[in-house]
């Protein structure tokens, strides 16, 4: 819809057309913002670009190729569909577009995935497997569910009732334990009581990264009521993906506001934040590491909240009413570093590209599970610059980020340490 | 596939499977259009096809082989760096082979000589950031940080900073070109040595092949390879700050300083300008369009227009900003003394220092060319004129005047006369005009405008920059040479017989006339005659 009535929801791809028929090749998408450009190295923030390199990989391309496919001008082939899902969707293109345009490029590349469903031609296969493991098992592994809270360690007792329920996530509840783990220490250390859901099911992150909408709905709407279900005023987790999905893509599919959703939703690193600061939480003990933080998408850029929006587009492309556009300026980019930074011994390092400049490791929204190679190519390119800087870890705030860097530490044969930050508060509080 | 398989195959052999591609869904992301410079607009619609095929090569041996063999089957091609110049960069014939040089990305710095050897990959930004880091820079174009540095510095490639450093093509230094038969051509201190310290050569200066005023457009080969000069900075780092998008360069002012006047009137800050020269003080200087003010205060294309709606012709035609760049190179002190001459000159003139804030977002490292299409979606700079001081004011003003009869389709600015500045210490006087306009409405009095600025300046005998590549050169040749359109052309024949490479630059403005049905009642001088393509 180029004027006339536009809204911002995904299922509509004509709600996009101006967006991809404005993009301006500035490839701004690409390269890291230019006031902050390191040099020759280290100097784009697109994963798919940068592996790929042709520009029908970038930001640019898929706006042209998406525009065709709305137009009916390109039929779906493999390396369309390619195109469309080697693609981490971490939302540097869509901060690095809107530094100097208002350009909805993250929307538009879920709503060409989710046009890729409904045209019968996506997801990937890898990635109906997983939708499958979703909806019967309701974990994306496919691990058994009554396995799900086996992470629970012993000696701590969730309460059956409390504001705080930490919503543990599919990672951390079958492939990172200690993710779980680590955070429920912490909260019984900080003397918060915290519940967990009776009956947690996937967040269905997946299902709608990849496009899965409807699946992804039903999921978000059976969730939010269990949580209303319990009371609770806030919704914990220690997933920056479960993050982004509670937080901004379940009141993206319902059409609510983040706001009224009825509970909060916050990551871990923020709570802790607001610990450490009220004096509430101690970090006593000595971390002695020369660490690097990796900014997680979905906490940093992609984390503002949703507030849904529709209107007209006039002339020279104004809408109205009022669009707030999301720019990633409101992430979680400082709670975590004033985290590490207070912890003793620790001496924290900046990665090259940081915040909304920092390059993905490769692992979210459908990528690992279709693209393995791909998400791995990513996590080693991003492990280079941890190296270029001298750190002897790498910090994360998701288990997808630690797995994929560890997977490729592995691989590399590295020295590195790969941590999650709950480890380390964990670590900076446990006598 | 659109190029033989035949000519694919031995494509691919030269440069490996994973870096040649003929799939339409690849080649449909190279197309110019429709957002993007110039785009929208008819040249765009009617001058413009996908690839037939892409290919990235990464070194210059390759580059050769390609182009030998686009000769040998008759392939069409057109050199690519990073796409930003809108439809002019793009393939214009169908089947056309799209040489995609972003691989070509290699970099060396001789911190002695103070020169940077850049493949076409390299980035401004990036060599920005590595002149910087040693003590060195570079002026940063217009066309904005996200431009190829070669194809930048035989283009435009000019800024405020101009006014301090001068024109591009002096920065050009040894040169490397595979000419369209894949001939090897060596300019510079390269022709008789491995290494590219200086730009002359042997023999006439090969240079002119790549620019002439504004460069051709790569219609006569390929550059793989450039050195380009860097010049000495100060010594104190521009702190990057701010999250996206308020990110900027915080300057230390005691070295580098902003500072933003109004003046009485547009002779006074030309005045000012002259000024400033005479006394060798300043590292920039320019009067903006207005509206660019607008656009630094906007949060969004929404509010852009609630500022600038608010602008008139009154408040526009009485209201001249004035923007000097301070830096001092060798110490403190010329910081002070080069301050206290500018307020003088500035007292003098009858002007007044205004609150500038102590940072750059758009001239050192970023030059935010992109932001230009916040407020209506469609922007060109239909002209460039580099002449005298004295003849760009008047250039300005008259395009102005010329503009109100194409507003609407073209964005109101309330007679603003778009950006003059002083280049080369005061020697030259640069105007540029730049148009704005909703690419969702019909845009044929854009594209009527255009044109209309052509004979403009053939008119009122402004020097434009654009003569070859951007206007019909059937038209200005005439008018400019009188001969020059033959001597273009002749050129082009020798370099490139079997008019392969680019095709039909440095035509394509003619033959868009001629095949745009709303652009016919405006021709009035002779057809070339158009060679048959390969």
């Amino acid at each position: 819809m180029l004027k006339g009535k536009v809204s911002l929801d995904v299922t509509q791809l004509d709600n996009f057309e101006y967006d991809m028929s404005k993009c301006i090749k500035c490839k701004g998408c690409t390269w890291v913002d230019h006031i902050y450009m390191p040099g020759v190295t280290f100097s784009t923030r697109c994963p798919s670009a940068t592996k790929y390199l042709f520009d029908s990989y970038g930001a640019y391309g898929k706006m042209r190729i998406g525009l065709a496919m709305l137009e009916g001008r390109l039929d779906y082939s493999d390396e369309l569909l390619k195109i469309l899902y080697a693609c981490t969707l971490c939302g540097a293109c869509d901060v690095g577009c809107k530094r100097n345009l208002d350009l909805e490029i993250e929307l538009t590349l879920e709503a060409l995935r989710i046009k890729a469903v409904r045209d019968g031609k996506g997801p990937m296969p890898q990635h109906k497997k997983v939708a499958q493991n979703i909806l019967t098992k309701h974990n994306r592994f496919g691990s058994p569910h009554q396995n799900r809270n086996k992470w629970l360690p012993a000696g701590i007792k969730p309460s059956p009732k409390a504001e705080v329920l930490y919503f543990v996530g599919c990672s951390a509840s079958y492939t990172s334990p200690e993710i779980a783990q680590a955070t429920v220490k912490i909260l019984n250390a900080s003397g918060t009581p915290f519940m967990l859901m009776p009956d947690e099911w996937c967040c269905g992150n997946v299902l709608y990264s990849v496009g899965m909408i409807d699946e992804a709905r039903e999921l978000a709407r059976r969730n939010i009521e269990a949580v209303k279900k319990t009371g609770a005023k806030t919704l914990l987790l220690s997933c920056a993906e479960g993050y982004r999905m509670w937080k901004v893509d379940y009141p993206k599919l319902l059409n609510i506001s983040t706001a009224d959703l009825g509970f909060k939703v916050v990551h871990l690193v923020e709570y802790v934040d607001e610990l450490i600061k009220k004096g509430t939480l101690k970090l006593a003990n000595r971390v002695n590491l020369r660490l690097t933080y990796h900014d997680s998408c979905s906490l940093s850029r992609l984390s503002e909240p949703w507030v849904p929006w529709q209107g007209e587009r006039g002339q020279w492309g104004m809408v109205s009413p009022t669009l707030e556009r999301r720019r990633g300026t409101n992430g979680v980019y400082q709670p975590p570093r004033d985290i590490l930074k207070a912890i003793p011994g620790v001496e924290l390092v900046e990665m090259i590209r940081m915040r909304e400049n920092a390059f993905c490791c490769g692992a979210g929204r459908g990528t690992k599970e279709a693209f393995p190679d791909f998400a791995l190519w990513a996590a080693k390119h991003r492990l280079e610059e941890v190296k270029a800087v001298g750190a002897e870890a790498v910090v994360a705030t998701c288990p997808w980020c630690k797995e994929n860097f560890a997977q490729a530490v592995s691989q590399n044969g590295d020295k590195l340490k790969v941590f999650d930050i709950s480890e380390l508060i964990l670590a900076a509080i446990s006598g | 596939m659109a190029i033989s398989k035949e000519a694919y195959k031995g494509l691919e052999a030269i440069v490996g499977a994973e870096y040649i591609s003929a799939d339409p869904v690849v080649c449909e992301g190279y197309r110019a259009g429709p957002g993007g410079y110039e785009c929208g607009l008819g040249y765009e619609r009617v001058m413009t096809k996908i690839p037939g095929c892409v290919i990235m090569p990464r070194t210059t041996e390759e580059v050769q082989k390609i182009v030998r063999l686009c000769n040998r089957y008759k392939v069409p091609f057109v050199p690519y760096s990073t796409g930003w110049y809108g439809p002019r960069s793009h393939c214009h014939v169908a089947d056309e082979l799209l040489v995609d040089l972003k691989r070509m990305n290699d970099f060396e710095i001789d911190e002695e000589h103070l020169y940077a050897v850049v493949g076409p990959g390299i980035i401004y930004s990036q060599l920005q950031e590595e002149a910087m880091r040693r003590g060195m820079y570079i002026v940063i174009g217009g066309g904005g940080a996200q431009v190829s540095a070669i194809a930048n510095m035989i283009g435009d490639g000019w800024s405020p900073l101009s006014y301090r450093v001068g024109l591009p093509h002096r920065r050009i230094l040894g040169t490397e070109l595979v000419l369209p038969d894949g001939e090897l051509v060596l300019m510079g201190s390269l022709a008789v040595q491995d290494d590219p310290f200086w730009g002359e050569g042997l023999g006439p200066d090969l240079r002119g092949l790549l620019r002439g005023f504004t460069g051709l457009r790569g219609c006569l080969g390929i550059v793989t390879k450039m050195a380009i000069k860097l010049l000495p900075f100060q010594p104190e780092r521009l702190e990057p700050t701010g999250i996206s998008p308020n990110t900027t360069l915080q300057l230390p002012t005691s070295r580098v300083k902003w500072i933003n006047f109004t003046m009485p009137s547009k002779d006074a800050m030309r005045q000012a300008m002259f000024e400033m020269a005479k006394a060798e003080i300043g590292g920039g200087v320019t009067k903006v369009p207005i509206f660019w003010r607008a656009i630094a205060k906007a949060r969004s294309k929404e509010e852009y227009w609630e500022l600038w709606s608010q602008e008139s012709e009154e408040t526009i035609s009485s209201f001249h900003l004035l923007r000097v760049l301070l830096i001092a190179f060798t110490s403190e002190e010329q910081m002070e003394y080069e301050e206290q001459v500018l307020t003088d000159i500035i007292t003098e003139i009858g002007g007044e220092a205004r609150r500038t804030r102590p940072s750059d977002e758009s001239w050192f490292k970023n030059a935010d060319s992109a932001g230009m299409w916040l407020m209506c979606g469609g922007y060109v700079s239909v002209d460039y004129v580099i002449e005298t001081l004295e003849h760009a004011i008047p250039h300005g003003e008259n395009y102005a005047k010329l503009k109100r009869n194409y507003t609407p389709p073209l964005m109101p600015d309330y007679g603003d006369p778009g950006w003059f500045q002083s280049f080369e210490l005061g020697h030259q006087g640069y105007s540029e005009f730049l148009v704005y306009w909703d690419p969702d409405e019909n845009s044929d009095g854009v594209d009527h405008f255009y044109l209309e600025t052509s004979k403009e300046n053939i008119r009122k005998r402004f020097y434009t920059s654009l003569l070859g590549p951007h206007q019909p050169l059937y038209l200005t040749g005439p008018a400019y040479g009188p001969n020059y359109h033959k001597w273009l052309l002749k050129v082009k024949d020798e370099f490139d017989p079997k008019f392969i490479c680019h095709p039909p630059v440095p035509l394509a403005h003619d033959e868009f006339v001629e095949r745009a049905e709303w652009m016919k009642p405006m021709k009035d001088w002779e057809s070339p005659e158009i060679k048959p393509r390969p």
